[in-house]
């Protein structure tokens, strides 16, 4: 039996709805914004949260850990590709197969940048103590969502296994750590406006 | 459940805002933040990564809060708040942080793990689990706000002892000490003892400014404890005397926390902006510096000297430059740690360990990377413009037989300010 496109958009429809819960749940928590008189641009703080400060270099932990955050921009760069594979598998417009290579390329990558980030979970004991189930859980399915993505794509029989992985990682996404990608927003605006207003970061000094 | 477990829920829900929320929710358990606490890097225990700290509040916030840690705990890495381990979190929230937030700044979500360390530190305080010395020094800061006139008489004799001596140090009998002097210009808040007050009354003479001292001191015990009451009431005592006084600035003195609480913090407790500016020290003789209304010889400070940057003041106050402009007016030889500025490394002492003598062994373990970076600069002389550094950095300096000497920044300007009337061959008050 085949997965059904209306299963994906099925489970679309639970991540949407999912994360709208999460969001309705944010908003209604008190938002306590610091009274004290600004010494620096918040709008400046925040605008450097989201470009400059997320930069490799723009960090030490990033410099020390270069390898592993480079590894998570490939594995969440896999996920983009991911996603847009599965709206286009859904749509199946026809591409053209240079466009389907680069697809099934970009979500290898991302595939192996999830299974080696799965493996490290294992190897690692300080990373292996941190770790709760759902870690493995989630990194497990969404590697193995880009994997079947990108056999997919370079071989249409593996198009139901990808559909079936994809509608499970978008059911996933509210109930396991894969929320995290909805939380960041919120979490580098509430870094970018503490230090930005403080006149920490985000400013000429700084820049 | 206990009751002081539910006390402490309570309290934890209390506090639980969009920002709160944001990083509990937020963290990938990724590790990237190991080596940004020093703790960690002193001792490398998974304990001490600090999302695994964050991580024990995290764990029955899921359990309240996460559809599948209420069903399925053991997938979520859920579990109840227990009586044991409401006392665990207690060295993790009291000892083993000192919310430096230098975690925060290398997080590539920016999770503010102090913020969490302070809701835990909250709870343990509404439970009664926080340290008895932090609720004692809280406690008694509070009790002298409201006993502010028993205390006044003996004040104003122990501050005249101080005038002498400022009197003595700069060869001026001209020097005043005020206190309780409408429309000054300027509310200076030393600390216990005349170190803060002696150089601080020297520099504000030679710099004419219109000033009056503080019947209280700076620093907030409170928000150490993450007891936004406790914080505010002692804050009170200060609010309130600037405004009587009519100040157009409160100065703060060599306090990292002090400054903390009282330009960053207490505005959110009081619910708006005060009527007067909250500076601190190290900004005022800047501006003294640059207007040319203080005139230093450098020489007097002639050896190699280093800057230790308070986390409070610097990464997590914005006062990166001010210091920077006192030092290189003030010394000869000005050398930066590496790193330092908003990536300085916290020398363990703050976050109200240094005040606990319980935790001396921790926190000489937890200084033990700022030991070695002051080891590594090669210099005699450490400078800081924080109290609490300021202790540590002496601890250290005995623990680790670092052979520096530690000082603070006003006592550099001091000398720096005599030497220049001495070259000038006048007196003090008479050339500026």
């Amino acid at each position: 039996m085949g997965v059904e496109p209306w299963m994906v958009i099925a489970s679309a429809g639970v991540a949407g709805f999912g994360l709208a819960r999460h969001l309705t749940g944010v908003l209604a928590r008190p938002f306590r914004p610091e009274r004290a008189r600004p010494a620096g641009s918040p709008a400046a703080g925040v605008r450097y949260a989201f470009t400059t400060g997320m930069m490799p270099w723009a960090k030490e932990s990033t410099r020390i850990h270069l390898l592993a955050y480079l590894r998570g921009i490939v594995f969440h760069a896999g996920i983009a590709a991911g996603l847009i594979g599965l709206g286009l598998a859904l749509w199946d417009p026809g591409l053209p197969s240079a466009f389907r290579l680069l697809l099934s390329a970009a979500l290898g990558a991302g595939a192996l940048a999830g299974w080696a980030g799965f493996a490290a979970r294992f190897a690692e004991p300080g990373l292996r103590a941190l770790s709760t189930p759902d870690d493995y859980v989630s990194v497990a399915l969404v590697s193995l969502f880009l994997t079947a993505g990108a056999l997919a794509w370079w071989d249409a029989r593996w198009m139901d296994a990808f559909l079936l992985l994809g509608a499970a990682t978008l059911v996933a996404i509210p109930f396991t750590k894969i929320r995290h990608c909805f939380y960041y927003f919120f979490s580098r605006y509430f870094f970018g406006l503490f230090y930005g207003r403080r006149g920490v970061l985000g400013g000429a000094h700084h820049e | 459940m206990s009751e002081s477990v539910a006390i402490a829920l309570q309290a934890f829900e209390k506090v639980l805002d969009r920002r709160l929320t944001a990083a509990l929710e937020v963290c990938a358990r990724c590790g990237i933040c190991a080596e940004s606490c020093h703790y960690y890097v002193s001792t490398p225990d998974p304990a001490h990564v600090p999302a695994a700290r964050a991580e024990q509040v995290r764990a029955f916030y899921r359990r309240r809060h996460d559809p599948i840690g209420r069903v399925l705990p053991w997938l979520a890495g859920a579990k109840d708040l227990t009586e044991e381990r409401l006392d665990a979190l207690q060295e993790t929230a009291f000892a083993s942080c000192t919310l430096c937030r230098r975690c925060t700044i290398n997080c590539p979500f920016g999770v503010d793990t102090a913020l969490i360390m302070r809701a835990a530190r909250g709870m343990l305080t509404a439970a009664g689990k926080a340290p008895e010395m932090l609720v004692m020094l809280a406690d008694a800061a509070i009790a002298r706000g409201e006993n502010a006139d028993e205390f006044r008489e003996i004040y104003r004799e122990i501050v005249s002892g101080l005038e002498q001596e400022a009197q003595a140090r700069i060869g001026d009998p001209s020097l005043r000490i005020p206190l309780d002097k409408k429309g000054a210009d300027i509310l200076y808040v030393g600390l216990s003892g005349a170190h803060t007050i002696l150089p601080a009354a020297i520099i504000f003479h030679e710099a004419q400014a219109s000033w009056t001292l503080s019947m209280f001191e700076a620093s907030n015990y409170g928000l150490f404890l993450g007891d936004p009451s406790k914080a505010k009431a002692i804050a009170t005592r200060l609010v309130d005397e600037a405004v009587a006084l009519g100040v157009k600035d409160v100065v703060l003195t060599e306090c990292g926390h002090a400054y903390a609480a009282l330009r960053w913090e207490a505005p959110t407790w009081f619910g708006g902006e005060f009527p007067f500016r909250v500076r601190n020290i190290e900004e005022v003789i800047a501006e003294y510096i640059q207007g040319g209304r203080l005139t230093l010889d450098p020489s007097a400070n002639p050896e190699s000297i280093t800057y230790h940057d308070s986390c409070n003041l610097g990464r997590n106050g914005g006062l990166l430059e001010a210091p920077r402009i006192v030092l290189r007016a003030a010394v000869q030889d000005f050398r930066e740690l590496t790193p330092h500025g908003t990536d300085s490394l916290c020398c363990g002492g703050g976050g109200g360990l240094v005040a606990v003598p319980e935790w001396e062994e921790i926190r000489m373990r937890a200084g033990r990377r700022k030991a070695e970076q002051v080891r590594e600069a090669g210099v005699p002389v450490v400078a800081t413009s924080c109290e609490n550094c300021n202790l540590q950095l002496t601890d250290l300096n005995a623990y680790y037989k670092l052979g520096v000497r530690v000082v603070g920044l006003m006592e550099l300007v001091v000398n720096a300010l005599v030497k220049a009337k001495e070259r000038q061959g006048l007196p003090l008050a008479e050339a500026a």
